[in-house]
């Protein structure tokens, strides 16, 4: 790229936005741009209410054109908000964009000061820094970056399997990567979904399955993203699959390997039942999983488990009868010499939705959970009121007998500054849906133990005051203790303050429900540090914008989708999901991108050769060129990070935008007196 | 009567209680959102007239007057089961000493707690011989009981004492001077 340096004298034009009160009422806008008309180079400086409107645009336009400005200096808002805005107003008005310079005079200024007089003395000085950088900054020139048109969706819950099927359907190649055996997530696993109580997997499956069948999805299930190099409109993605011990190609799904198995009866906990059900070595998760393949877990399968390697690996080995293959006969779907498999992709847009993992309940040892045998989670009982669950829907206690009142207690690991400070959102409508549910399949008296009841949702409070109506009893006052009952009665007893009665309430019970907040995953942090995506404080994955930019993150390329973002319940995880998809096929459609042009670059006669830059570049963009002896810098790749311009011995690597003289200029503008 | 507005803000019963739990750890009372843990949670919560929920849902509409009358922070048993379990963090427990303190100073509290004179002859003995001394602890709350109770508290102190569980005389710490000094600069009590 040609790095035209400007010969001409500069003539500078400054502009101090007020914007609204947020800088005009702690920096005195008007005595900063008098300041700046006296500076060198200044052709003319103004303040201005707003900036970035569009008449402060064509302020800047007119003022290029009527005083022949050469340089532009804004004091503002963050860079991250307006540079483009400004960049573009200079291009429009006949210069090189970037011969430009923003200063932040808000978020470094004027919102974390108060003195006024120090405010506009700190003001003065960033902006004479900027004025002295933009002398020296040169004409650059943006590149443009094509874009690779498939996506990968991460995760394939609601939020993956709806973002997939959007861009299958407007013709983009996708590629979903599931974690668990079968796509579904945790939507798979419930059994109505309030508030208009359809059921989930009437609704789910026929969407998995034509995920399953979709000619534009390639479905990799029992799989995980390994690694993630490249940038927006280029990624290398290498996803590990995981070995199911069955060729997902030959098998049927007919699932005679299952019933032949020499285990008689299942004898191993169903992690899709929630571990209330019994599964086989060989198995399904559920009858409707997508795809349609069973896979063996070589933790109990005899053939694996009678033999183990050195390192306490399974080992396939010859200790069984097979009756599963002799089952799978012709198909020849059983491979118990299956590796693990590393595939390679290209992608140019990436969709994380990895969803959310429920609160463990035994770190709340106060609640009983694990100890008391009829303390449940949320996620068991939504598996135990479900017909295809390990009861077939009837709600039993572990003893077998049908619990005759139920406590249910909202908010265990949410709201609490012990655990998680933040609110789940979706646990006061599943525990209405619960409490329905449950008074429909046994008639029990149902206490709802709650601290506030929040039904904000469409048609929300309409199922609450229903529920309500049906006889469901709420108290409010969060539940402090579960003890037995004495005398051995084998109820438990929830004690809570009702707070609205001024009471201690201890309501002896059957079955007490645990409405488990909702967390990130366990993996969260290694799946942020893999897309180089932000996190919140409470580990969620963070967005570019909470307001305008939902499903971004900071990241270009990489959007998120669904509870991985907060915890939301399933009607807007699909519509951030769909959102992501837009998102996605914005960019794609556009066919490339434009990229800063703050890339490094060497300049040959004084590189040395020495190399040190070379294993430095987290991108791999600079590689080195043996004929010459000379370091090459990928211009496509490097992300101008600086690292190589920092480390280089001899100073031969500069960086458009930061180059030494920039810097220099701007550390002299900002200390000396203003 | 003037009727001139004065500039200065009345200090409210909340602000008094934050100022009383300043130096104390956790969130401040007004952060509580009423959930009842720490009532429901509490050990002696029956005994209590008004449960810590309720009062510090009566200090956030400044009952002042109400709250010094109530006798449930004397009945805290400093189990601390309320300030672990407070899912916002509020130290509850070190709200009920506030509150024992608070009244003490201002000598506000039922006639017939013995809590009060239990508590201060507790701090006296420490700081005057730096070991409790149950015998003349006991004298605080000795005479309020009834004859019988009395006859019980005495046969089962004699008993202890002859167990040896019991000193006979008040015991000292060594270097009494130094615990003294120390005593001093935390709290400005007289001799």
């Amino acid at each position: 790229m040609a790095n035209i340096k400007a010969t001409e004298q500069p003539r500078i034009g400054v502009y101090i936005c007020h914007c609204g009160h947020n800088i005009a009422a702690t920096i005195d806008v008007a005595a900063v741009a008098k300041f700046a008309e006296k500076l060198p180079g200044v052709a003319l400086a103004r303040d201005y209410k707003y900036m970035c409107s569009a008449p402060g645009q064509d302020l800047i336009q007119s003022d290029i054109e009527g005083h022949k400005l050469n340089r532009v200096v804004v004091a503002s808002c963050s860079p991250l908000l307006h540079e483009h805005t400004f960049r573009n107003a200079t291009e429009k008005g006949g210069i090189n964009p970037f011969l430009f310079q923003m200063v932040n005079i808000r978020e470094h200024n004027s919102w974390v000061h108060t003195d006024r007089a120090i405010a506009t003395e700190k003001a003065k000085a960033q902006v004479q820094g900027a004025i002295r950088r933009v002398a020296g900054h040169s004409a650059l020139e943006t590149k443009r970056v094509p874009i690779h048109p498939d996506v990968l969706v991460v995760g394939g819950g609601i939020a993956g399997i709806h973002a997939a099927m959007t861009l299958a359907n407007a013709g983009k190649k996708v590629y979903l990567v599931e974690r668990e055996p079968s796509i579904g997530g945790h939507m798979a696993k419930f059994d109505k979904t309030f508030p208009t109580l359809d059921c989930a997997a009437c609704i789910l499956t026929p969407k998995m399955s034509s995920v399953g069948s979709h000619p534009n999805i390639t479905l990799w299930s029992y799989s995980e993203v390994a690694k993630v190099d490249g940038f927006v409109g280029n990624y290398t993605v290498q996803v590990k699959r995981k070995p199911r011990y069955i060729n997902e190609d030959l098998c049927t799904g007919c699932q005679e390997c299952i019933s032949s198995c020499v285990f008689k009866e299942p004898k191993f906990p169903d992690e899709f039942n929630e571990r209330l059900g019994k599964r086989r070595p060989v198995y399904i998760p559920f009858a409707q999983a997508t795809p349609q393949v069973v896979l063996i877990d070589p933790e109990v399968c005899l053939n694996f488990k009678r033999q183990k390697g050195p390192n306490g690996e399974p080992v396939v080995g010859d200790k069984c009868k097979k009756t599963c293959v002799e089952a799978c006969g012709e198909n020849k779907a059983i491979d118990f010499t299956q590796k693990e498999e590393i595939k390679e992709i290209q992608v140019g847009t990436v969709i994380v939705a990895t969803g959310f993992k429920t609160f463990d309940a035994t770190r709340v040892p106060y609640f009983g959970y694990g100890k008391y045998p009829n303390v449940y989670t949320s996620l068991e009982v939504e598996r135990l009121v479900n017909a295809s669950g390990p009861t077939g829907g009837h709600v039993v206690l572990r003893d077998g007998k049908e619990p005759k009142t139920i406590a249910i207690a909202h908010c265990i690991g949410s709201r609490d500054e012990n655990t998680n400070r933040h609110c789940s959102r979706v646990c006061c409508m599943y525990s209405l849906k619960l409490a329905h549910l449950l008074k429909e399949h046994t008639g029990a008296e149902i206490y709802n133990f709650y601290i506030d009841m929040r039904t904000p949702g469409k048609g929300f409070e309409e199922f609450y005051q229903s529920v309500a109506a049906e006889g469901v009893h709420f108290v409010r006052g969060k539940i402090a203790d579960v003890y037995p009952e004495a005398g051995g009665t084998g109820k438990l007893i929830v004690q809570a303050e009702d707070t609205l009665l001024g009471r201690v309430r201890k309501q002896p019970v059957d079955m007490v429900v645990l409405a488990v907040g909702l967390e990130p995953q366990a993996d969260a942090q290694d799946v942020r540090r893999m897309f180089n995506m932000s996190c919140g404080s409470e580990g969620f994955f963070l967005e570019r914008h909470p307001k305008l930019a939902p499903v971004s993150t900071f990241t270009d390329g990489v959007f998120i989708a669904g509870a991985c973002q907060s915890p939301k319940d399933i009607p807007d995880t699909v519509a951030q999901a769909g959102a992501a998809a837009a998102e996605a096929m914005a960019l794609i459609d556009k066919g490339h991108v434009e990229q800063e042009p703050n890339t490094a670059f060497i300049i040959e006669d004084e590189c040395s050769g020495c190399k040190s830059c070379v294993p430095l570049c987290p991108y791999t963009a600079i590689t080195f060129d043996e004929a010459k002896k000379k370091a090459v810098i990928n211009e496509a790749l490097c992300k101008g990070c600086g690292t190589c311009v920092a480390s280089c011995p001899s100073g031969s690597i500069k960086q458009n935008l930061f180059e030494d003289g920039e810097i220099f200029a701007e550390i002299e503008g900002v200390l000396a007196q203003v | 009567m003037s009727t001139t507005a004065t500039t200065e803000t009345p200090v409210t019963f909340s602000r008094e209680i934050a100022n009383l739990l300043h130096a104390a750890g956790g969130n401040p009372v007004s952060s509580c959102m009423q959930c009842g843990t720490c009532s429901g949670t509490c050990p002696v919560g029956d005994f209590m007239d008004v449960r810590p929920q309720r009062l510090i849902r009566m200090i956030d509409a400044g009952m002042k007057d109400q709250v010094m009358a109530t006798r449930s922070f004397w009945y805290c048993a400093s189990c601390y089961q309320c300030t672990v379990r407070c899912p916002r963090g509020i130290d509850i427990a070190e709200l009920m000493y506030g509150l024992k303190r608070f009244t003490i100073w201002r000598s506000k509290y039922p006639e017939d707690l013995i809590g009060p004179t239990f508590s201060e002859t507790f701090v006296k003995n420490i700081v005057r011989t730096g070991r409790s001394y149950e015998p003349v602890l006991a004298t605080s709350y000795f005479f309020t009981l009834g004859l019988k109770e009395m006859l019980q508290e005495a046969t089962g102190a004699t008993m202890l004492m002859l167990k040896g569980r019991l000193p006979v005389l008040p015991a000292r710490i060594k270097r009494l001077e130094n615990f003294k000094r120390m005593i001093k600069r935390i709290i400005p009590i007289g001799d």
